[in-house]
């Protein structure tokens, strides 16, 4: 460390770990960064289950989203979709749709000559008075395709010989949502690209070296978001110069600076609001996903119309045009010694995320199991003529976990080895192995798989199985790009500012917590205002990185306002600052004599004590890092119970056990709730979704909520969430992310459960009834 | 279709009696929605799928998006506006508020709708199957259902108390 950064930097002494893994450690911090939250600290606020700030909103329909925007004059706009799998637009003129009823603007979005690459693929938008005179008159437009020569299926896309979804080299589009540092951009081999590797050791040489192998394929389906509010956005245009954009994102900052890029605005001069969102998933990155040009459909028929417009996918655009899990082909190939050590793992995976990029497989295979020395994860794109796939809580992993779970059991099976017992031997994560070993007591491992044995054995028609599978994230929170501004008014009023929206996820809650923990004042007090670009620069909510990059920044603003407060109890108390300490109820004391918070406060020159503040990189102290970075990895375990049905091949997830880690919990109450609904997410991707594209003709069937299956209320297992609190020493509040670990998991545990009732493997999600009879019939891999 | 003639509505809607004029195509969705601004009520799919515009009819939920705003004609229509605005907290919305039964809140009206109507007719506290059973037709892509269903049964048993304390 060379003396200038020596300078700038202090170390602490922290307690840092988990349960009884607790140990000193020394973290170097930013000089004038606070002494980071550890075990040794006794919060009040933070760390308690703490309803949502704006639960009453939500809880009585009165929460407003963009769907709900009503604007004087407002225009509504519906958009012409190409029908075609692919076709090159041969014609386009919109002015008969001028004449309609109701129909005030009009703008195309694709030119003469364009390829449209899948069906649902924009060609032009147009704003009526109502929302059914802007659908009516969409048949108005003057448009001829001509249709070309289309792939929709992975493997034939791979094909050589296929048609050529791309011409030219497909630049990759990268969201918050996005892993960071997962880019690809190989070169392109017909459809097929070379997407993120990981390798380590020589796979090969490990492979030669085992004595059990274990080698098979594992499929998994195309996933939708299926968020209940569809893509949305509300464009008014303030002066030629300036505009307001309510928008349903899970990026206000990035739809600002997309809209700004687009109309050649300064990104100060576009406004964002997202008071509420309903879900993303992620999804709402930005004003649209790749081959939709919504942002610039809404501002264009604002700004011809003159008029605000309002722009709502309807169910079935939202299906096609706006994103989804990429699906995959997955060989896994593994090999162990005599000893039952695993000595390699290969993994060649391609999957297509139709037009688009982001069909990688995620860490599972290449990180859980570190132990093992050779690895080797290849990746590979396959462009298909089909809407394009974008972030979707953790990408890439429920894929990946999925085939390296399951393919795992299948070695333990095949080695006859208990599979939680191969697991323990090859994770070196201390917090995971703790997570297993404590899902192993918990969920009475040894006692239902014996349980689960026998029914088989007795050719029982309903049997049991229990399985388990791990899941890996990294620590996302950003370093200096969330500036929280804390205020404390002569009356006493505390505000906390900030950017950001919340997804669901309870960041308005956390926020007010962090910030009422600080000052020593009741959550009540405590008014927090986000889903505004004018409230200062945010992060996207993606990667699981909202609460670690805003919650430390809130911590850290509450402190500055506190030591100003504190500065100014000194003087009126007319005491050294130095013999100032501060109540648990925000007043101020220096020896005997105190000073409450609510005459402090009346004492404030001018209106109020402000501070902004960010948050520094993450200190590093953590000695389990994400591969490929600094970051802190983020451990998590999953058991599942399921229930067959032999007759008729229907299989139930009965029971999840979900152990996961989020650092510091800071609002057990919102993390739960997030824990449960990323375990049923996955519940209803192992077992129930599947978007379906016809091949002969490039549709999709389903783009809807009803042959489309996503898991309803009966179809809830009993999940029991347990958080293993870690001290990481990562930033000043601890916090590390949740969201997308909750999900990455289930399926897999799911199909090694399935694995064990059925005694075969179901290599291909969704594990549907078809599958599981074929499976029982001693199809193997199904 | 968006030539067809405006009809004039009489409902009772949330207590009050209200005209509205509306075209004859519309669904009571658009009408709540985009005539009368009561924008509580979400359009989720349009098609009935996802039950995130329930409302009631006559006290019986109904999908406001599969229903002819006509057929609502000389009815009584409640909405999630309703629910929010006694004089004090309904036992069902104050359970989904500490139950944090809501995270991003789009599906939360319908459901209310759907689980109150249910809760009005059941002599009894509901068990999880009952209220399961009775939001079948409502999805959530958030919460995995867990916390609605404890907050519906909490509910279910507050009111019950009332009731019998009221007695």
């Amino acid at each position: 460390m060379s003396q200038e950064e020596d300078s700038l930097t202090k170390n602490v002494r922290l307690r840092l770990g988990f349960a009884d893994q607790l140990r000193e450690v020394t973290v170097t911090t930013p000089k004038d960064e606070p002494r980071p939250w550890d075990a040794d600290s006794a919060l009040t606020v933070v760390g308690q289950p703490t309803p949502r700030v704006e639960g009453s909103l939500k809880a009585s329909g009165a929460a407003v989203y963009t769907h709900d925007v009503r604007l004087p004059g407002m225009l509504y706009a519906a958009i012409l979709r190409s029908p075609h799998a692919c076709a090159t637009l041969e014609h386009l003129d919109v002015a008969a749709a001028l004449a309609q009823p109701g129909v005030v603007a009009a703008v195309p979005l694709a030119k003469v000559g364009d390829r449209l690459r899948f069906a649902g693929h924009d060609v032009a938008a147009l704003a009526a008075r109502s929302r059914d005179e802007a659908r009516a008159a969409l048949s108005a437009i003057a448009v001829r395709y001509r249709p070309e020569p289309f792939v929709v299926d992975t493997l034939e896309a791979m094909q050589p010989g296929a048609p050529q979804v791309h011409a030219a080299a497909v630049s990759e589009r990268r969201t918050e949502g996005d892993e960071p540092g997962e880019a690809s951009g190989g070169a392109a081999r017909g459809n097929v690209r070379l997407g993120p590797s990981q390798s380590k050791g020589d796979h090969k040489k490990g492979l030669r070296q085992a004595k059990v192998t274990h080698s098979a394929t594992y499929t998994t389906q195309v996933h939708t978001h299926s968020a209940l509010e569809t893509h949305s956005l509300v464009v008014r245009w303030e002066d030629p110069r300036r505009m307001t954009v309510w928008c349903s994102t899970q990026g206000i900052f990035s739809v600002r600076d997309e809209m700004a890029e687009i109309f050649g605005l300064k990104p100060a001069d576009v406004r964002v609001i997202t008071e509420h969102l309903g879900g993303g998933f992620g999804a709402k990155f930005g004003a649209s996903a790749p081959g939709s040009r919504l942002g610039y459909a809404a501002g264009e028929l604002a700004r011809r119309a003159g008029a605000p417009v309002s722009l709502c996918l309807d169910r079935r655009e939202e299906q096609l045009c706006t994103g989804n899990r990429p699906d995959s082909i997955q060989q896994v190939t593994l090999g162990a010694g005599a000893d039952g050590a695993l000595t390699a793992i290969h993994v060649v995976a391609h999957g297509s995320g139709g037009i688009a990029t982001g069909a990688g497989v995620g860490r599972s295979a290449f990180g859980v199991y570190s132990r093992c020395p050779n690895i080797k994860v290849e990746s590979h794109d396959v462009f298909t003529n089909a809407g394009p796939s974008t972030a979707f809580r953790a990408p890439g992993h429920p894929q990946g976990a999925f085939a390296i779970e399951l393919a795992i059991d299948e070695l333990a099976q095949k080695m006859g080895r208990d599979p939680l017992a191969l697991r323990l031997a090859h994770v070196e994560h201390a917090v995971r192995r703790y997570q297993l070993e404590l899902g192993r007591e918990r969920f009475q491992w040894a006692a239902r798989r014996a349980e689960a044995e026998a029914r088989r054995a007795r050719g029982a028609r309903i049997r049991h199985g229990v399985g388990v599978a791990c899941s890996i994230w990294g620590d996302y929170g950003r370093a200096k790009a969330a500036v929280v501004t804390v205020s404390v008014g002569r009356d006493g009023a505390i505000f906390v500012r900030n950017g950001a929206q919340d997804l669901g996820t309870g960041i308005r809650t956390v926020l007010g917590q962090v910030v009422a923990e600080v000052l020593g004042r009741p959550l009540a007090e405590v008014t927090v205002l986000i889903g505004d670009s004018e409230l200062g620069p945010s992060v996207g909510s993606g990667g699981s990185q909202t609460t670690s990059s805003v919650a430390p920044a809130a911590r850290n603003a509450a402190e500055m306002v506190r030591a100003q407060l504190a500065e100014l109890a000194a003087r009126l108390l007319d005491r050294p600052i130095s013999e100032l300490s501060w109540g648990t109820d925000g007043s101020a004391r220096a020896g005997r004599r105190s000073l409450p918070f609510r005459e402090l406060c009346q004492k404030i020159e001018g209106e109020a004590v402000v501070a902004s503040a960010t948050r520094p990189k993450t200190y590093g102290a953590h000695p389990m890092r994400y591969p490929g970075g600094d970051n802190y990895q983020i451990a998590g375990v999953q058991f599942a119970a399921v229930e067959l049905d032999t007759w008729t091949g229907e299989l139930r997830a009965a029971e999840i056990l979900a152990i996961h880690e989020c650092g510091r919990t800071h609002n057990p109450l919102t993390a739960r709730s997030q824990v449960q609904g990323g375990v049923l997410l996955g519940v209803s991707y192992a077992l129930m979704e599947a978007r379906v594209i016809d091949r002969r003709f490039g549709q999709v069937l389903n783009p809807n909520l009803e042959s489309y299956k996503i898991a309803g209320a009966r179809d809830l297992p009993a999940i029991d969430v347990v958080f293993c609190e870690v001290h990481t020493g990562a930033n000043s509040t601890g916090a590390v992310g949740i969201g997308e670990p909750a999900t990455i998991p289930t399926a897999a545990s799911i199909a090694c459960a399935a694995l064990h009732a059925i005694g075969r493997p179901v290599r291909s999600l969704p594990i549907t009834p078809d599958r599981v009879l074929a499976a029982l019939a001693g199809q193997d891999g199904a | 279709m968006s030539q067809s003639s405006a009809i004039l509505l009489s409902l009772t809607l949330n207590g009050e009696p209200v005209q509205v004029a509306a075209p004859a195509h519309w669904t009571l969705l658009e009408v709540l929605r985009y005539k009368l601004d009561l924008i509580g009520s979400k359009q989720g799919c349009d098609k009935g799928d996802c039950g995130a515009c329930t409302v009631q009819i006559d006290g019986l939920p109904a999908l406001a998006c599969l229903t002819l705003a006509a057929l609502a004609d000389g009815r009584s229509v409640t909405t999630v506006e309703a629910l929010g605005c006694g004089p004090v907290v309904h036992p069902l919305l104050d359970a989904f508020d500490r139950h944090d039964a809501a995270q991003c809140g789009f599906c939360t009206p319908g459901i209310l709708m759907a689980a109150e109507s249910l809760l009005r007719r059941s002599a009894r506290p509901v068990t999880r199957h009952e209220a399961a059973s009775a939001l079948a037709g409502n999805l959530c892509r958030c919460t995995g259902y867990t916390k609605i269903l404890d907050a519906v049964v909490d509910a279910s048993e507050r009111l019950r108390a009332e009731h019998d304390d009221g007695r």
